[in-house]
């Protein structure tokens, strides 16, 4: 479903060429959940945007369910991502202007889907905030911001899901309380998970880890 | 992303950002733009379509034609052969009298069809409904303007006289064609009928009065009857038809256009700027939304359409309340000046708003277009890192844009490229030196910056480091200080001299058209009344028209050719002594044995005009016979002592065989005035010219004008305060985030709005004192190159501009920086 080879970003700094990532190579089948692991600063981020297509790389090739996401350009990695690719991120990113509800319908509209709205509201019943659907963002915690947000990842039935340090501005018992509500999510709609996180208890629910040190993999391995 | 859904998309984020309050500023701004240009559009579209439109209607005729003397009668019987309708008229100025009351008015003595184009208009009384009226006077009535009544304190139904008729006043007078081409004309209007004049004793010979023929018909006809007529006309006929009647307003109305069309430029400019900075601050807060979208699977295409449509509507919207605000505006204008115009202004076109919602959306596209094009660049990768924000704009696109949204808006104004070029030139010179100037100040108020106290210091260091808006805000109020203060001062300034040119024993009446028969007779009547005249002259109207045997437009300079000495007859006298205020700069005045001798004393101003010296042969016509004279001397006249003064001056026994009139000047106070009743009763030809009423009276249409400019002005004092509350906005974000800080850190609100205040009243005083200094050096320029006046130290200006500017700047940032001590601080740090 994933797969890159030989991939590395270099960037220009003031103290001259710096290499964030170094020679990745990884495969991550379908179905799979992936925990990419590592310290700050580690380029879990980086390695997150250039799997996702956010990015380009350096150097190296990235394909993202059959496609060469290097030879598109941003507009055609834009159209995949909008068919294949949900994401969650830490800070939320739910659009203020917008309700929960219209947050939730925004990718369905955007792919001209149908009944964006039924769609929409069966989502937020699924995640438990039937009764905040035209709540602003503003008005909602953390908690229910990232659950709006977990139902926006999923109300295209992503092939692959990208999560990027999804509890990190939850305390711990939202955090789980929402972690559990992802991985559910995962498991009914069959997608594939790429979870970004510093947190050990948090990678050991996934299937396997992707451990990286200064912009390389030290060691993948599979949850015990 | 399909067109409906973008569409529905943009429209819920358009409300959306509205209610927050992010559209403001931005609107504010294009309302402030579109209101301007609109304002004056809708001004000048009015009078301008009224004039076009009815040009004939204005001018009463298809052509007319005037004569300083009755006409041979076989031009009006070929008129008639050429199968055209006429009409005769005179005109004349007289002092028309009712109870004590005196006033100088234009009358015109109509017959039965006049106008032959258009109608006139009349009311039953002042201030009532008028309607169009498709009589004239009878014989023994006339009817009034409404000034005149008010001047003479009457009402329909009231009697005046005139000369040595009474007239009842019938109706009042609210629209006379003919009146075209005096746009500001001073005398108000009596109109009668043609059968009384004879009663009135006006018309004698010399006297001065304009016969009026008016033409109507097909136009080959009149085409026809011009090209006869062309040949026979003499130097003091003027034939005005529709293009020639149209000119005239046309002009007047197109200079003003271009006038105020300036003034509304600096506010559209500065409106841009404010546009500017609050489409950067919407563009900036939009980045993220942006990379989600771009997330979310939005191409760049979605993106440009999303924020292109929301800019479309907003512009519109914007546009169309500045449209009504334009609207309302150029009532008030219209209001301001209504009693100056030529026309009454005919009814609101859709072109203004058109040309508005076309003003509003190039100003939108040449100022925040460019910024918010950004956000189409703004990477999806910033949903990850937040610190990525696309490349800045490119400063040829930021500055194309608005210079060329510039130069289009200018062009429309003026309608001509090198005026357009010439003020974008020097607009930008003046903002480059007095926005150094700010810059200056704000450095020289930073080094007291260690020696004040900690208000002080938050006050100036918030100046100080964001200077490059701060010098915009100076320069944005500085400007609009300026203009105001410069009107203000040329106003008051103009004022005062013409009133302190009539000191108290210095004549202010003239009284002109003395027949000769009478003149003794006035003599003695003065001398009952104590009234101390000038010597009284006689004088004979007549037109230069050779030097040196060359006819006279061959004999002088280009420049020459149009002098208005050439157009017009002349005031000729002869005398023995020359006038006491008269010297001689060259040649030699009349010795014993020059009476009768063919010589001429000329003005020196009209000499060096024409390039006529000492011993030139010069050729006069008054009225059909010719005759030439050698100059004898040249001669400075002091024009402004108000005393009897001519043009050409001859010795006894040279122009004595023309009908002559006489005429004198005298000093009367105000409380004799009724002595001037009992004058024009008795010698009913006899015009008085109240000069102190007819400076009044300038005086007054002067003060309109500079007031009606003033309240363009407002425009861009309106602009300056968008660009003031725009740039508030753009640095409000980082400004909560300090005061939390400074909050949290143990700092007072109280603290912190001292130190706003000193921040606003700093600025507010420093654009004054730039104001200031702009202002000294423009009115030098104007009073020592244009007005010819004393220029002296403007002190008034250097408190008030700055003392206004710190209390309206003052205020205003101090009311917009009130959040910054109303929100809780927990929560701006949180929110951050």
């Amino acid at each position: 479903m994933v797969a890159a080879s030989g991939l590395g970003k270099r960037v220009d700094t003031a103290a001259g060429p710096l290499d964030i990532l170094t020679d990745i190579d990884l495969q991550i089948q379908g179905g799979e959940a992936v925990a990419i692991v590592g310290v700050s600063g580690s380029g879990k981020s980086t390695l997150l945007g250039l799997l996702a297509g956010l990015d380009l790389p350096s150097s190296g090739d990235v394909r993202l369910a059959g496609h060469h996401m290097n030879a598109l350009d941003e507009d055609g990695r834009a159209q995949v991502r909008g068919l294949l690719v949900g994401f969650v991120f830490q800070s939320f990113q739910l659009l203020p202007g917008l309700t929960a509800l219209e947050n939730v319908m925004l990718p369905l509209e955007l792919a001209a889907a149908d009944r964006p709205r039924a769609q929409a509201m069966q989502l937020l019943e699924r995640v438990g905030l039937a009764g905040r659907l035209t709540h602003y963002p503003k008005q909602l915690s953390g908690g229910e911001q990232q659950r709006v947000a977990i139902a926006r990842a999923f109300s295209m039935q992503p092939a692959i899901l990208f999560a990027d340090e999804p509890t990190g501005n939850l305390d711990s018992s939202t955090g789980e309380t929402v972690i559990d509500l992802l991985f559910e999510l995962n498991r009914e709609h069959h997608t594939t998970l790429v979870l970004v996180t510093h947190d050990e208890a948090l990678a050991a629910r996934c299937e396997r880890h992707i451990r990286l040190e200064a912009g390389r993999i030290m060691a993948a391995s599979n949850t015990p | 992303m399909n067109h409906a859904t973008r569409w529905r998309l943009a429209m819920r984020l358009l409300a959306r950002d509205w209610r927050a309050g992010e559209l403001r500023i931005l609107s504010a701004a294009i309302i402030i733009a579109v209101a301007a240009s609109t304002a004056i559009g809708f001004f000048t579209d009015r009078l301008g379509r009224g004039m076009v439109n009815q040009s004939a209607d204005f001018l009463g005729a298809d052509l007319v034609l005037e004569s300083p003397r009755p006409v041979a009668a076989e031009w009006l019987a070929e008129a008639r052969e050429t199968g055209l309708g006429t009409s005769e008229a005179l005109k004349f100025s007289s002092v028309l009298v009712a109870g004590d009351q005196l006033q100088l008015g234009g009358v015109r003595a109509v017959e039965a069809g006049f106008p032959l184009r258009g109608r006139l208009r009349t009311a039953a009384g002042p201030f009532l409904t008028d309607a169009e009226d498709t009589g004239i006077p009878v014989v023994g009535e006339a009817w009034a303007a409404p000034r005149l009544l008010t001047r003479l304190g009457l009402n329909s139904g009231d009697s005046l006289t005139v000369g040595e008729r009474t007239l009842l006043i019938r109706k009042v007078l609210t629209f006379e064609p003919g009146q075209a081409g005096s746009p500001f004309g001073v005398a108000p209007r009596l109109l009668m009928n043609l059968a009384d004049v004879p009663a009135t004793g006006v018309v004698q010979p010399g006297s001065r009065l304009t016969y009026q023929y008016l033409f109507a018909g097909a136009e080959q006809d009149i085409a026809r009857y011009r090209g006869w007529l062309k040949p026979r006309l003499g130097p003091s006929h003027r034939l005005i038809g529709v293009q020639e009647g149209r000119r005239a307003v046309g002009s007047a109305l197109e200079r003003a256009e271009r006038f105020l069309g300036l003034a509304i430029m600096a506010a559209i400019v500065l409106a841009g700027v404010a546009i500017a900075m609050a489409a950067r601050r919407y563009s900036e807060r939009h980045f993220d939304m942006s990379a989600m979208l771009r997330c979310l699977g939005a191409t760049q295409r979605d993106l440009l359409a999303l924020y292109l449509a929301q800019l479309l509507v907003l512009g519109l919207l914007a546009s169309a309340a500045g449209c009504l605000l334009g609207w309302l505006a150029q009532q008030g204008l219209l209001a301001l000046l209504a009693e100056l115009l030529p026309m009454a202004p005919s009814a609101t076109s859709a072109w203004p708003v058109l040309a508005g919602l076309l003003t509003g959306l190039v100003v939108l596209a040449g100022f925040a277009l460019p910024p918010v094009l950004r956000l189409k660049d703004v990477s999806p990768l910033r949903v990850l890192r937040r610190e990525l924000s696309p490349l800045t704009g490119n400063a040829w696109l930021v500055y194309g844009a608005a210079i060329t949204a510039v130069l289009l808006l200018m062009w429309r104004y003026t309608g001509n490229a090198k005026l357009t070029l010439a003020a974008l030139a020097g607009g930008a010179a003046a903002s480059a030196v007095l926005g150094l100037l700010g810059f200056i100040l704000l450095a020289l108020g930073r080094r007291l910056h260690t020696r004040v106290g900690v208000a002080w210091r938050f006050g100036l260091n918030n100046l100080w480091r964001r200077r490059r808006a701060s010098v915009s805000q100076i320069l944005a109020f500085g400007l609009a200080l300026m203009a105001m203060a410069v009107i203000a001062l040329v106003r008051s300034d103009l004022l005062s001299t013409w009133q302190s040119q009539l000191p108290v024993d210095v004549p202010n009446h003239f009284a002109i058209n003395i027949m000769p028969e009478e003149v003794e007779a006035v003599r003695g009547f003065m001398a009952a009344h104590a009234v101390e005249t000038t010597r009284i002259y006689p004088m004979v109207r007549g037109r230069l028209v050779t030097i040196n045997d060359a006819p006279v437009r061959q004999a002088v300079t280009k420049e020459a050719q149009s002098d208005n000495a050439l157009n017009r007859e002349l005031n000729f006298t002869w005398t023995t002594e020359l006038q006491e205020d008269n010297r001689i700069l060259s040649g030699r005045w009349w010795r014993a044995g020059d009476a009768g001798r063919p010589l001429v004393s000329v003005e020196s101003k009209l000499a060096e005009r024409l390039g006529i010296e000492v011993d030139d042969y010069l050729g006069f016509t008054v009225g059909d016979e010719v005759f030439t004279a050698r100059v004898a001397s040249i001669r400075s006249v002091q024009w402004d002592s108000f005393r009897p003064n001519f043009y050409m001056v001859f010795p006894p026994g040279v122009i004595e065989r023309f009908a002559a009139t006489w005429m004198t000047s005298f000093h009367l106070p105000p409380g004799d005035k009724p002595m001037l009743i009992e004058l024009v009763r008795n010698y009913p030809s006899i015009t008085v010219l109240e000069m102190d009423l007819i400076l009044a009276q300038v005086e007054r249409i002067f003060r309109q004008v500079t007031l009606a400019v003033e309240y363009v002005l407002l425009f861009v004092l309106l602009a300056g305060f968008a660009v003031l509350f725009a740039a508030l906005q753009a640095s409000l974000d980082e400004r909560l985030y300090e005061g939390a800080l400074l909050r949290a850190l143990g700092a007072s609100r109280r603290q912190l709005r001292s130190g706003h205040l000193v921040e606003f009243i700093t600025l507010g005083a420093l654009a004054g004192l730039v104001a200031a200094i702009g202002t000294e050096c423009l009115a030098w320029v104007l009073y020592s190159q244009v007005l010819h006046f004393d220029y002296s130290f403007k002190w008034p200006v250097w408190i008030a501009a700055p003392l206004t500017g710190a209390v309206l700047i003052g205020a205003a940032g101090y009311r917009g920086t009130r959040p910054v001590v109303e929100r809780s601080p927990v929560l701006l740090l949180r929110e951050r």
